[in-house]
């Protein structure tokens, strides 16, 4: 339909790719919002994600024929690498990121019909509905559940950590539709309008202050039973499909890379390179994180040739949220006693938040599985040790 | 012969603070955060009434005239309950300060008001972050009339937002300078920065301010002596404060491994937690025994090079402990942990603030290392 849409970034030079992305995020997107200590809230994104729909890049996951970008692995690997660098906010993105390739992946034409325009123009706006109060690591024990009522899936229960939910105008859950069989088997993907009667959030305030998580609770929430993505009973099959390629993205060295050069600002103006202890610890997480790039470079390559990510992914989240703490907090001991300071301190000119990197670096050993589930992962399904 | 009143100083002291902990609610903690001032002065001086601000003052001054190993259970307990008021910044740095002062009338003065909760003093010293030099400052004290000028900005002052005054450390040609400050001297500025915990960190800016000589609480090397065993005596209570903060985040952890269920089981019945809470409980003993040791050392008062390193010992390896067991506090409990509502977060802040106060871990290994290991070798 559009002119934009004609274009074959697949077949651009990945230079040229880069460079085109580069332009574009520089130049169009909002200073004020660059490399914030937080998520994007719907209001501050929606500028943003219109630009992005405009010109057809809001989705370059998605496949051409649904109104993505249809990028290649690479090609996609390039524009989150930009996105990043730019320190583009993180926007309620879940439409984009999770139901658009759940639906174009396991739904049916009337899903992707009703609701991939709606995401792509911004008219609907999702909130993952997953973990619960009781079943976090152990997801699989969910517990809010859906019953079959004539045309409608009746839901009970409650979702918590859902990100945004506030913002949200719609929510994908994760509910028990059989209680007889093995947990996993028994679970189903519902899709739910966020304005459905017996639907209430409140919001949790996290440790650095701000409201982006909240707990969504259903008391007695009718769904179309149209709404049921997948087939009855698959939903953890859909829920565990979405996760690896999603973890390429979290150990990606980019966030870690941001947190280092907060720390050569700070180490520069307080003098610190006089410091051999601290040049050696320096060095240390310097090349810690070259060593991460050249694991995350593994992957990238694996996924550039098109082969499945398997398990042996999980390694890459652990090293770069380990990574990525240690840097946050030798950045806050190398702070002395700017490192108890609760705003942005400005030294030598530079504006530093030291406080901010901490609280980024803390939820990435916990959320999309924790570092200690990832290794339950290895050790499970890569080194195979029993038990 | 004074053995056992030690015993009963000691135990007197752990069941009051015990009895106030048990009586200490967070939610008054977590109200006060970021108000300014941070202290609520009827708390305050309660814990006048109870003794604990004269814990270190001299009897003559309606202190208790006792040791570092005795203010460490008070400031230890109070810890633990995340008590706001600024006890370790005046009636140990504050207190040290004053008890050596050299002006009578004016030390009498403070000392007696500080004890009884009536005056509130803040020491005001250090300029540059991590430094914990004494001489390593800038403001100036020039002759005027029969007292000083004073010129020069001060940082990282804690306890700042109640104060009534302030103990500012100049210099006045080679040598330091001690003099006292009330909030409301002319030229004296103040600003706040807040801190993780929601308490503030206080600037001090001093614009021409006439400090008379009666103001003057001590001078030459006898000053910079008194500041030095001041600070290096404030950190190692810090390094008790920071033992009462590890201890509390691992208990409540603790029960939380034991309570909360996945996979069928208690948490805390998974080995790799086991092995994890393990390490974290060697790191809260192995402070609380450096915390012992050292406090029994300074309290021999050694000379100078010994009184630096043994301070440095405690506050290194309890900010390091205290940092590691309040984040993987977090970690263990998970996205609950993260939120605001979960105290381990108050307790994560805190250990922060205490690390960066005085020397964070890193401050003190160099200095440990400047005194004890190149000194030698060079």
């Amino acid at each position: 339909m559009s002119a934009t849409a004609a274009v074959d970034y697949n077949a651009m030079d990945d230079d040229a790719f880069r460079a085109e992305a580069r332009a574009f995020f520089e130049s169009e997107y909002p200073e004020n919002l660059r490399f914030l200590p937080r998520r994007l809230t719907w209001a501050e994104s929606k500028p943003w994600w219109m630009a992005l729909s405009k010109k057809g890049w809001l989705a370059p996951n998605w496949p051409v024929e649904h109104g993505g970008m249809g990028l290649e692995p690479g090609k996609l690997i390039i524009y989150w690498e930009e996105t990043e660098r730019a320190g583009i906010g993180r926007m309620p993105d879940q439409g984009v990121t999770m139901v658009g390739p759940t639906l174009i992946r396991f739904g049916n034409e009337a899903q992707r019909a009703k609701y991939l325009p709606k995401i792509l123009s911004g008219e609907n706006v999702w909130c993952q509905g997953y973990s619960e109060p009781n079943a976090g690591s152990d997801l699989a024990s969910l517990r809010t559940e859906a019953v079959l009522d004539g045309e409608h899936y009746v839901i009970n229960g409650s979702k918590i950590w859902t990100s945004m939910a506030h913002h949200a105008t719609n929510i994908y859950v994760l509910v028990r539709t059989d209680k007889q069989v093995k947990q996993q088997r028994g679970i189903s993907f519902l899709l739910v309008d966020m304005k459905t009667p017996g639907i209430t959030f409140r919001t949790i305030r996290n440790i650095a202050g701000h409201e982006e998580f909240c707990q969504v609770f259903f008391d007695n929430v009718r769904t179309h039973k149209d709404n049921l993505v997948g087939k009855l009973n698959e939903g953890w099959t859909i829920a565990k499909g979405l996760l690896t390629f999603e973890r390429l993205n979290i150990g990606s060295p980019r966030r870690p890379l941001q947190a280092f050069e907060q720390l050569d600002t700070l180490a520069r103006a307080q003098k610190l390179f006089d410091d051999p202890g601290f040049v050696d610890r320096y060095t240390q997480l310097k090349m810690d994180l070259n060593d991460l790039g050249s694991l995350y470079q593994r992957y990238v390559d694996k996924a550039r040739r098109g082969e499945a990510l398997g398990p042996d992914i999980s390694m890459l989240k652990v090293f770069a949220m380990d990574t990525y703490q240690k840097l946050a907090e030798l950045l806050l001991e190398a702070g002395a006693e700017y490192g108890a300071y609760a705003d942005e301190i400005t030294l030598a000119d530079e504006k530093i938040d030291l406080m901010a990197q901490f609280y980024t670096s803390r939820p990435g050993t916990i959320y999309g599985g924790s570092n200690e589930i990832q290794r339950n992962i290895l050790s499970k399904y890569v080194l195979q040790l029993p038990g | 012969m004074t053995q056992p009143d030690f015993t009963e100083h000691r135990s007197m002291l752990s069941n009051s603070v015990a009895d106030f902990a048990r009586g200490a609610d967070l939610a008054r903690v977590r109200k006060l955060r970021e108000g300014n001032p941070e202290c609520d002065r009827k708390v305050w001086t309660q814990m006048a009434e109870l003794g604990w601000l004269g814990v270190l003052a001299p009897e003559a001054s309606g202190g208790m005239g006792l040791k570092l190993g005795d203010m460490a259970i008070v400031a230890q307990g109070l810890a633990r309950a995340l008590t706001p008021e600024p006890l370790t910044a005046a009636a140990v740095l504050a207190v040290r300060v004053l008890a050596d002062s050299r002006n009578d009338v004016l030390k009498g003065m403070l000392l007696e008001g500080l004890v009884s909760g009536e005056i509130l003093p803040a020491v005001a010293w250090q300029e540059e972050a991590g430094s914990l030099d004494v001489n390593n400052i800038n403001v100036q004290a020039t002759p005027a009339g029969d007292g000083f000028r004073v010129n020069g900005s001060k940082r990282f002052i804690m306890g700042a937002t109640s104060a009534d005054g302030y103990i500012v450390s100049a210099r006045s040609g080679q040598e330091l300078v001690l003099l006292s400050v009330p909030r409301d001297t002319p030229g004296a500025t103040l600003q706040f920065d807040a801190l993780a915990d929601g308490r503030q960190s206080g600037t001090l800016t001093l614009t021409n301010v006439i400090v008379p000589k009666a103001q003057v609480l001590n001078s030459g090397a006898a000053a910079a002596e008194s500041l030095a065993r001041a600070i290096d005596h404030t950190a190692a209570i810090i390094g008790a404060e920071l033992c009462g903060i590890m201890s509390r985040s691992l208990e409540i952890t603790l029960d939380y491994l034991k309570t909360r269920v996945q996979f069928g089981k208690a948490i805390g019945s998974f080995q790799a937690l086991q092995h994890r809470a393990v390490d974290l409980y060697i790191q809260q003993e192995l402070s609380s025994a450096v915390l012992g040791e050292c406090l029994a050392i300074l309290d021999g008062e050694p000379d100078a090079k010994t009184r630096a390193a043994t301070a440095s010992r405690v506050k290194a390896r309890c900010t390091d402990a205290a940092l590691l067991i309040t984040r993987q506090s977090i970690q263990m409990h998970g996205a609950i942990g993260y939120t605001e509502d979960c105290d381990v977060g108050l307790y994560v802040k805190r250990a922060m603030v205490l690390a960066a106060w005085l020397g964070n871990g890193h401050a003190h290994r160099r200095r440990y290392a400047k005194t004890e290991i190149l000194e030698g070798a060079l």
